[in-house]
């Protein structure tokens, strides 16, 4: 069910400009943020406390887009709980990645809307063109994709894929791969989803 | 206006403040102008056409406004434009380069139709249009009309009034009383009355108790409960505290698939609004009854749709089924009596209450009673989201509501009950669509899911590709779901590579046997329902590929070499 990504081959001098950009895609997680995220995950008992595990991981995973085995660590000591729990988590539940995200990311939908209109030959082309299934990295560290079992709702202009912050509606193998070109041109990476703020937070708004 | 509302009085003074500015807002002599965002425009811009609108209004005394989504999809970008003196129209598709067009008047081709009973300019009425013309709408009555960030205008078009009664007006009995009167079947796909499951939940004596709201949706091809989020907030929000004031829970649980970053974002804010203004948390307008509201996010897990699974996920653990009993009623979250829902039954409760259970059995057919919200995928014309009396004519759906195969796209066969039950050809769509009706046929209502698909689509690839999510989505667990679907997998994918035999045949439904009567929860006794009805309705398809080689549809790589499922994807 799992599978191993291959390890991102790009350094951080090449990547984005920003230096925060730079540490997050190097595959580097920064504790510190991580326990500074943690002190927003307040729980008044033990049952609050395993309540908040997931969504505390879900908003480590969007941030850095991956959980690195020290931040398990760090997440399992927060709660009280040891880190082979949090570990088991991270493998168990699809969202979760345990390897780093390349530069740039890509969501390909391949709910039932996408399938019927023909987001299989997608899948396979990112196969035989980038060499890279659901989770992988291609071998420069450009492109990381995700493949959707669920459902990105926008089924009218199925296939679609979200490609950092952008979505691509009726996708061909054609205009799939001039997507990917473009995006990787125009620099940039996965952070720029994250201006609409965090998906997860423990904000209410 | 935002203080906390400690009596009812106070509410009533709330709500008819809330009434008053939502009447001066369309009675007023100002230009309106809605978009329509949700989840389904997003991607298609809608953020930037509200962006675009009020800078072209900006220095104007229109008013911009974000509404939410009408469930027309294939609409999307929708934008209502209510000029002064005129009826509220709703326009189709709009983009960058038809915004001014759209303003000045001049896009009356992109017109849905006018928010009024009568035309308008040669317009006709919105309820005229084939899409929204049978639908019935209790749960999506404020979807398009309201913004889902707003509790006043939620107020403003009844959110709570139920609440209000349910707290000053009714005992606990008479609420569970008009529940059974409706007979409200579980909108998750099994179809459970809820008023039995109320009635157990208030009858259990150990506390504290939990109210759930299952909010998961896994099903790769359904969106409704999403859409009710991003669109009503305040209407699961409102069955919520109903169902724990009135089956004594302390605490009530919405678990929200965390793949829908806006739903939780919205219900988020509804959560937010409702506590500032005394609606949930201690002390409800003064009676002295308390509600906590928590929500909590899912990580992509399709079993987390099962009852005892999602309660693991709240507990912050796998979520893997147990065997039942006890059922979660008795022994659920935190081992406490647990009153699980689906987001649209709970969703309903606040029409049953304000209008009556005898009210409510009465749309619908007998044995199912009230509207279901239903959701299309594929080549059509008008994709979206529904809602339509139960008992409605699946011919009649796929042929008016949504508008009919595209073209160049041909009726092939459309997939029923999300990835629990089998497709149906078109020699049975004429069958009306309820919980019971079209089990008797291979296809299932389930959550409301439907996918079309045409000729260039085929069975046996669908059937795989049906096999490998539930492979994959299988939590491992238990043995027959764990072991039993990558078989099946592999089996197909000796087929569709040309490499099967005819005895592959009898050997599938033998292992799809096994799945469906030795599986742990009701996921895995589902499995191999679609393979079985592709197997039932298309076995040309299958023997073409086995006996000839060919794959009619031209999807198949026949002649490839087949991997090990284990290896696979």
């Amino acid at each position: 069910m799992e599978e191993v990504a291959p390890v991102i081959t790009g350094q951080a001098g090449n990547l984005a400009q920003h230096p925060a950009d730079d540490e997050i895609l190097s595959g580097q997680i920064d504790l510190d943020v991580v326990r500074e995220m943690l002190t927003h995950f307040i729980y008044r008992d033990h049952q609050e406390a395993q309540e908040l595990i997931l969504s505390a991981l879900q908003e480590i995973n969007e941030h850095f887009g991956w959980v690195s085995l020290p931040a398990a660590d760090v997440v399992a000591e927060h709660f009280g709980t040891s880190a082979s729990r949090i570990y088991g988590l991270l493998t168990f539940y699809a969202d979760f990645r345990t390897q780093p995200r390349g530069r740039h990311f890509m969501l390909l939908c391949h709910g039932m809307a996408c399938y019927v209109m023909g987001s299989q030959r997608l899948v396979q082309e990112l196969e035989d063109s980038y060499g890279i299934g659901d989770g992988g990295t291609t071998a420069d560290g450009e492109l990381t994709v995700q493949v959707v079992n669920g459902c990105l709702g926008a089924c009218d202009v199925a296939p679609l894929c979200k490609l950092d912050a952008d979505f691509h509606g009726e996708l061909t193998v054609a205009s799939l791969n001039a997507a990917i070109h473009n995006a990787i041109a125009a620099g940039g990476s996965w952070r720029d989803a994250h201006a609409h703020g965090p998906v997860n937070g423990s904000s209410h708004d | 206006m935002t203080e906390r509302l400690a009596s009812r009085s106070d509410f009533e003074a709330y709500q008819s403040q809330a009434n008053q500015n939502w009447a001066n807002l369309w009675g007023g002599d100002k230009l309106v102008v809605s978009v329509c965002v949700d989840s389904g425009s997003i991607p298609k811009g809608a953020e930037r056409i509200l962006a675009l609108l009020q800078g072209m209004l900006g220095e104007t005394d229109a008013v911009v406004r974000k509404v939410s989504g009408t469930g027309a999809m294939w609409a999307d970008v929708a934008v209502e434009v209510k000029h002064p003196g005129a009826p509220p129209i709703l326009y189709r598709n709009i983009t960058e380069s038809n915004l001014a067009a759209l303003l000045a008047g001049e896009l009356d081709d992109h017109a849905i139709g006018v928010r009024a009973d009568s035309a308008f300019k040669g317009i006709r009425p919105l309820g005229e249009h084939p899409f929204f013309k049978y639908q019935q709408r209790v749960v999506l009555d404020n979807t398009g009309i309201i913004d889902p960030d707003s509790i006043e205008e939620a107020i403003a078009n009844g959110a709570y009034s139920a609440l209000l009664k349910v707290l000053f007006d009714m005992s606990p009995e008479e609420v569970i009383a008009e529940m059974t009167a409706a007979n409200l079947r579980g909108r998750g796909g099994a179809g459970f009355p809820a008023g039995i499951k109320w009635e157990s939940g208030r009858k259990a004596r150990v506390t504290p108790k939990f109210v759930v709201v299952n909010s998961h949706e896994g099903e790769p091809n359904v969106y409704k409960d999403r859409r009710i989020h991003e669109c009503d907030p305040h209407k699961i929000l409102e069955g919520m505290i109903i169902s724990s004031v009135t089956n004594g829970a302390e605490r009530a649980y919405n678990y929200i698939g965390g793949e829908y970053p806006l739903a939780i974002k919205r219900f988020r804010k509804a959560v937010a609004d409702a506590e500032r203004l005394g609606l949930i948390g201690d002390d409800i307008l003064g009676t002295g009854k308390s509600v906590e509201v928590r929500v909590r996010t899912g990580g992509g897990a399709y079993v987390c749709g099962e009852g005892s699974a999602l309660m693991y996920s709240v507990m912050g653990v796998r979520g893997q089924p147990r065997t039942k009993p006890p059922r979660s009623v008795e022994e659920g979250l935190w081992k406490r009596p647990t009153i699980l829902n689906n987001t649209e039954t709970l969703a309903n409760v606040g029409a049953i209450i304000n209008n009556g259970g005898a009210w409510f059995a009465s749309i619908g057919t007998e044995k199912s009673a009230g509207t279901k919200l239903m959701t299309v995928q594929g080549p059509l014309n008008y994709v979206g989201l529904v809602e339509v009396p139960m008992g409605i004519n699946l011919k009649l759906l796929v042929e008016e509501v949504w508008g009919g195969m595209r073209d160049g796209h041909e009726f092939r066969g459309i997939q029923t009950g999300g990835v629990s039950a089998g497709a149906l050809p078109y020699e049975y769509l004429d069958n009306p669509v309820d919980f019971d009706s079209l089990t008797s046929i291979g296809g299932m209502l389930g959550s409301g899911g439907f996918v079309v698909f045409d000729q260039h689509v085929c069975p046996v690839d669908f059937a795989r590709y049906l096999m490998a999510f539930n492979r994959v989505e299988s939590c491992s667990k238990c043995v027959p779901c764990r072991l039993g679907n990558p078989a099946l997998v592999e089996m197909l994918d000796r087929i569709r590579l040309g490499a099967g035999s005819l005895t592959d045949l009898p050997l599938m439904e033998r292992t799809s046997k096994h799945i469906i009567e030795l599986s742990l929860c009701g996921l895995g006794q589902v499995a191999p329902m679609p393979l079985l009805g592709m197997l039932k309705m298309y076995p040309d398809s299958f023997r073409e590929h086995i006996e000839n080689h060919s794959c009619e549809a031209g999807v198949c790589q026949l002649g490839g070499v087949p991997v090990l499922a284990a290896a696979a994807d």
